[in-house]
């Protein structure tokens, strides 16, 4: 008796009327799509986005080519030569490179690093333009550095107390 | 010149080319092609003879339906075109003769004589109220009435026979039973249990009820 | 000669006034459905190629007139250029049997009804010849879908239609739609409500729009038929499919929804008030409703799957047409009105 019923029934058509109404009522809806380069979404202090190397508040650069975040980076993104500096003798990268399309901003090279050298800053809209300059520098991310250091000191400040 | 005659030297030349590719193509489904071709432009002709009903009939049936099959089959074929040729030279003498033979024949039954313009009188023309389709339907179900239901039978049984002929039985399937799952409803698989809230189980109370998210409505962002 | 010609250029003159106001529909009807679907998803739609984006559709036209044509490696060179033009053809070819006002049609045909079955099932050696053409799996697998798909739910449309002509005794589009005259409770809608919506899902599967869109299933064959098509033979696809869209839209109107009639005919005040409204507008109102429901559709309802479609088009939709042609031999031989008033005779 239900299955006739249930026959019966399927031939109103009252699953897809359901259906559409859903979707009838949706067209009404305040909208929610953010109008990019206008309007952005709130970023978190933690956001990970492009890659910079910080400096020390006189000019020298954090970085001791410890190879810790090379090691802990899960995509092989970066790779990084190590020597002694030619004019002090200490410990200092020759070589320090991220590729761009590798890394998938997982933030490890970032956590791993015991001076806070590489981090992610909330730069996210970003673009290469030509072959070969999807890979990083040492020159271009600590030119990064420099130029969003308040950004990223005010960051670590407020993450502070959760680390 | 007028616009028909205009018309007819057009499709009448592409039925000819059709009908040549059809016989000349080395590819067999660009010769299935060359046959729609034809059809389509048999089509045109007729329609030019204010046979409206049988042109698209033959449009409808024989290029959407029959040729589409067609298609598929020759499509699906894979065919070893070297094996065709090889006993080519050797029936040639013998396809010529048959080939003459048969256009002779042909030409001795429908010669200019028998067939030309002057034996066949010019059909009467049709005022614009004149509906071949009508004329058709009435032909069919009056003179033909017999005729036509049978010929409606021995389609049908053709149908059934070629069903029978390609039914396997049933197999042991491991498919979908799409009434099973159309039946399916929501109270023979969803078992709404309202649990009572006890007190947590680390220990700690609930401070407060979590608040339900509400989107404010109205407004931009 | 001359009047030959001018004949030609009269003809030519028709087949322009009805083609390019529909590759402009065709165009904002692309336009209208991203914008409904993305307000349906609660997005906004293309909104910056011009005010709200009103250019968008221009912008895509010249985008895809300047990309180049890429012919696959191993493919038949000649029917992979000819197959989005012969797909393209009937789907143009079709509307010249529409009435779009009392005398207001290209063809006033006494077989335009058969005329148009026929010319959607050719549309149908487009998309075979494109996937085969091809030299490529995918292409392949999505015309094979395609074809089966057409060639099946156009035999539940057909007898979807034989109700159309019985209800009419005609046809004629033209006879169709005067058969229905006389207001919105005369229209065939009602006695043919479960044809009309076999005859609207078998329209919509047989433009291959979802949640019928197997053939294209982005998501399993990439592109289905289509796949190696870009620039502007992937344009001719695209506007067929559209015009398709439209024209059974219109068609629906015409066959259940008394195509160029005033809704309101018969009723007192309404009917004068709305008088001076003409036909064109309601016939295109209508098939406006019909073709926003499409695209609705589309936002709605996920794709079926393959086994399903074959399903509802051979085992639901031709038992419920003869068994609704059967009641419909009923309703008429009774008379039953305002529809069948005085043809109880059969």
């Amino acid at each position: 008796m239900s299955k006739l019923k249930h026959f019966f029934k399927s031939f109103t058509l009252r699953d897809l009327l359901t259906g559409l109404r859903i979707t009838g009522k949706h067209l009404w809806r305040r909208k929610v799509t953010i109008q990019f380069p206008e309007e952005q979404t709130p970023q978190s202090p933690r956001f990970r986005g492009l890659h910079a190397l910080r400096r020390y508040p006189n000019g020298e650069e954090r970085c001791i080519g410890c190879k810790l975040c090379e090691a802990v980076c899960p995509a092989a993104a970066i790779t990084i030569d190590a020597g002694p500096r030619q004019s002090d003798g200490t410990r200092r990268t020759t070589r320090y490179e991220i590729d761009m399309f590798k890394c998938i901003y997982c933030g490890f090279c970032e956590e791993s690093c015991p001076v806070d050298s590489i981090v992610e800053t909330r730069v996210m809209d970003y673009h290469f333009e030509k072959r070969g300059d999807h890979i990083l520098t040492k020159a271009q991310l600590l030119a990064i550095g420099d130029k969003y250091e308040e950004q990223i000191a005010e960051d670590r400040r407020q993450d502070a107390k959760y680390r | 010149m007028t616009v028909e005659s205009v018309v007819f030297y057009l499709f009448a030349t592409l039925t000819l080319v059709g009908a040549i590719g059809v016989i000349t193509m080395r590819n067999a489904v660009q010769a299935v092609l060359c046959l729609v071709l034809t059809f389509f432009s048999a089509a045109v002709l007729w329609m030019l003879l204010e046979a409206e009903f049988l042109a698209v009939t033959l449009v409808l049936v024989y290029v959407g339906a029959v040729m589409v099959l067609f298609l598929f089959v020759v499509m699906m074929l894979d065919v070893d075109y070297a094996s065709l040729k090889a006993g080519y030279t050797k029936y040639l003498p013998l396809g010529i003769i048959t080939a003459l033979a048969l256009f002779g024949g042909i030409y001795w039954v429908i010669r200019s004589e028998v067939f030309g313009v002057e034996q066949m009188p010019e059909p009467a023309k049709h005022g614009a109220d004149y509906s071949n389709v009508t004329e058709l339907g009435r032909l069919l179900y009056t003179d033909y009435f017999f005729a036509f239901e049978v010929a409606g039978v021995i389609l049908l049984v053709a149908i059934v026979a070629a069903i029978s002929l390609t039914f396997r039985g049933r197999r042991d399937r491991r498919g979908q039973s799409v009434p099973m799952q159309h039946q399916a409803s929501k109270e023979e698989r969803l078992r709404v249990v309202s649990m009572e809230s006890g007190p947590r189980q680390d220990g700690q109370e609930k401070t407060e009820k979590k608040k339900r998210i509400r989107r404010k409505k109205g407004g931009g962002s | 000669m001359l009047d030959m010609i001018i004949d030609f250029f009269v003809i030519g003159a028709k087949i322009g006034l009805i083609l390019l106001p529909l590759i402009l529909a065709v165009a904002y009807t692309t336009y209208a459905e991203r914008k409904i679907i993305g307000y349906m998803q609660m997005r906004l739609g293309p909104n910056r190629v011009g005010p709200k984006g009103w250019l968008q559709p221009i912008a895509d036209v010249i985008k895809l007139l300047m990309k180049e044509v890429v012919v696959p490696s191993g493919s038949n060179k000649a029917l992979f250029l000819l197959a989005p033009i012969l797909f393209i053809a009937p789907s143009f070819a079709a509307w010249a049997v529409i009435p779009f006002d009392v005398e207001l049609a290209l063809a006033n045909s006494d077989v335009g009804l058969l005329y148009i079955l026929a010319m959607t099932s050719i549309a149908v050696y487009g998309v075979i010849i494109a996937g085969w053409a091809s030299n490529s799996k995918y292409a392949l697998l999505g015309s094979l879908r395609s074809a089966s798909q057409i060639i099946s739910y156009e035999i539940a449309m057909g007898f979807a239609l034989v109700g159309v002509l019985m209800a009419s005794g005609s046809m004629n589009l033209g006879e169709i739609v005067k058969a229905q005259d006389g207001g919105l409770l005369h229209w065939f809608w009602i006695p043919l409500l479960p044809l009309l919506v076999i005859y609207w899902v078998s329209g919509v599967a047989e433009t291959n729009r979802a949640p019928f869109d197997l053939p294209e299933g982005e998501s399993e064959i990439v592109a289905g038929f289509h796949v190696e098509y870009a620039g502007i033979s992937f344009a001719l696809f695209f506007l067929a499919e559209y015009a398709n869209m439209i024209l059974i839209s219109v068609l629906t109107t015409l066959f259940f929804f008394g195509g160029w009639l005033n809704p309101f005919q018969g009723i007192p005040f309404v009917e004068e008030v709305t008088g001076w409204i003409p036909g064109i507008a309601w016939l295109l109102l209508k098939a406006g409703f019909f073709l926003f429901l499409m695209i609705w559709l589309r936002a709605t309802f996920p794709r079926y799957r393959y086994d399903q479609i074959m399903r509802l088009g051979w085992k639901v939709f031709i038992p419920v047409t003869v068994v609704w042609l059967m009641i419909l031999t009923f309703m008429i031989k009774a008379g039953v009105g305002p529809w069948f008033t005085g043809r109880g005779v059969l």
